[in-house]
Formats: structure tokens, C-alpha cells, sequence
């Protein structure tokens, strides 16, 4: 299908990329939204809903900027998934985007977790830990490391 | 408002299939247990909230190219 977006022009989704939030995703409408890449290798991703073009939210993967973070999911939620082991999970999280990339936040408490193959979708309260909503993506270190031509050597993540 | 009073293991019913059991009162805090069906979403009001904030703010960011790869 091709969805009309504001943000993009037409973009061409697969009908098997749509993922399912039955519950929808926390204040935002529609249940039907699709995983967009922007760049080719980006590390976001645009969680792009099918049933209005005007909505669209950056995601991540949290693993690539805080390789301890871990995700608890309730029985509930995993049930809802239809989630049986955790390999059938991919888990993203909602960026802030801003103009400066200090100003770049992730919400590290309230995970998106999609079953992959079934394409249902869930945000999860994080039941890990006591994780911020706004949790400060790039730390100053990677930020200064990320200057142009600087960033031969492979950015070091941190841990929250 | 509707407002109720409850002692502990007392319970409220919300339409046919939502009850809500104090189960225990100790000092300043109450431990509910909520039986609902599925369908229903059920969470902390503060965390609903900071969640859905951070989600309208997110999708209503006018920043519409995020950073290329920062990571390896």
C-alpha cells in the first residue's frame, strides 16, 4: 500500500511490514503503524502510522546506545504479543528528536516491543528497572566523537 | 467525582467486568488488584502520562531527518 506522508511524500509499504497495536500506541491514534528507515544504516528509525500520515515517531534500538539496558515484560504484555522467548521480540524505543544532538532524548521506560513475525506491536511499561523517559541519547563523550571526519573509531555507547 | 469508601479485601465493580479488591492499606499507601479483561490497558497514572507526553512530543518534533549512523 502507499501511504501519503506529510512529513515524506508517498512512501510504498509492504502490506506484511504493517505492525498491529491493538491498544494503539499511548496518546496517539490509529492502530496500524509501519517501521520507515530514512537513511540506509541510520540508527532510527521512524515508526510511521498507516491510518494518518501526519503521525510518525523516531524510534531506536536501545542496544545500539546502551548495550546493558535490559526489558522486563509482563506476562500480560507477553501474552497479548503472543510472545513465547525473547528472540522473538524486537524491542525500539521513542527519540525525542531536537535540533541539537544534546537535546536528543529516548524513553527508555515505556519500550516499544514488536513480534516480529505475527507484525503486533505493544508499548510496554519496562518492568526492569526504574528507566527515565528521558533519558539524554548521546552522551558528550559520543557527541564529540561523532564530529565530522573524527568518527573513524567506533562510538562507544554507554550504560545507563 | 464518585467517591467511595473501601476497607481492605473490599472491592469496586466498574461496568460488568472490571473489579478493582483493596487488598491491603498500610500507613499512606493502598495495594489494589485489578481484574479486567485484556482488552483493557491498565497502568500507573504517572507513568501513562510522562509515556504519552513523550510520544506527542516525539511525533510532533518539526525535526524531520534524524542523524545518520552515529553508531557503529
Amino acid at each position: 500500500m502507499q501511504i501519503q506522508s506529510t512529513r515524506f511524500g508517498a512512501i510504498e509499504i509492504a502490506d506484511d511490514a504493517v505492525i498491529e497495536f491493538a491498544d494503539g500506541i499511548i496518546g496517539l491514534p490509529g492502530t496500524r503503524y509501519a517501521l520507515v528507515a530514512q537513511h540506509e544504516g541510520s540508527s532510527f528509525y521512524w515508526l510511521h502510522s498507516v491510518d494518518d500520515p501526519s503521525v510518525a515517531l523516531p524510534v531506536t534500538q536501545p542496544w545500539l546506545f546502551f548495550p546493558t539496558y535490559d526489558v522486563a515484560v509482563s506476562d500480560e504484555d507477553s501474552h497479548k504479543l503472543g510472545l513465547e522467548t525473547s528472540e522473538e521480540a524486537d524491542v525500539f524505543c521513542v527519540v525525542r528528536a531536537a535540533q541539537e544532538l544534546e537535546d536528543f532524548t529516548v524513553n527508555l521506560r515505556g519500550p516499544i516491543v514488536v513480534h516480529a513475525a505475527r507484525r503486533l506491536g505493544r508499548q510496554v511499561i519496562n518492568e526492569a528497572g526504574d528507566y527515565d523517559v528521558r533519558q539524554p541519547l548521546f552522551t558528550h563523550v559520543q557527541l564529540n566523537q561523532a564530529a565530522p571526519a573524527s568518527s573513524t573509531t567506533p562510538i562507544a555507547a554507554t550504560g545507563v | 467525582m464518585l467517591v467511595i469508601t473501601r476497607r481492605s479485601g473490599e472491592r469496586v465493580v466498574l461496568g460488568d467486568d472490571i473489579t478493582i479488591t483493596v487488598l491491603e492499606i498500610s500507613g499512606s499507601t493502598v495495594r489494589l488488584g485489578i481484574d479486567a479483561p485484556t482488552e483493557v490497558p491498565v497502568y500507573r497514572h504517572e507513568i501513562w502520562l510522562a509515556v504519552k507526553a513523550e510520544n506527542q512530543a516525539a511525533a510532533s518534533s518539526e525535526v524531520t531527518s534524524l542523524p545518520s549512523p552515529l553508531t557503529k
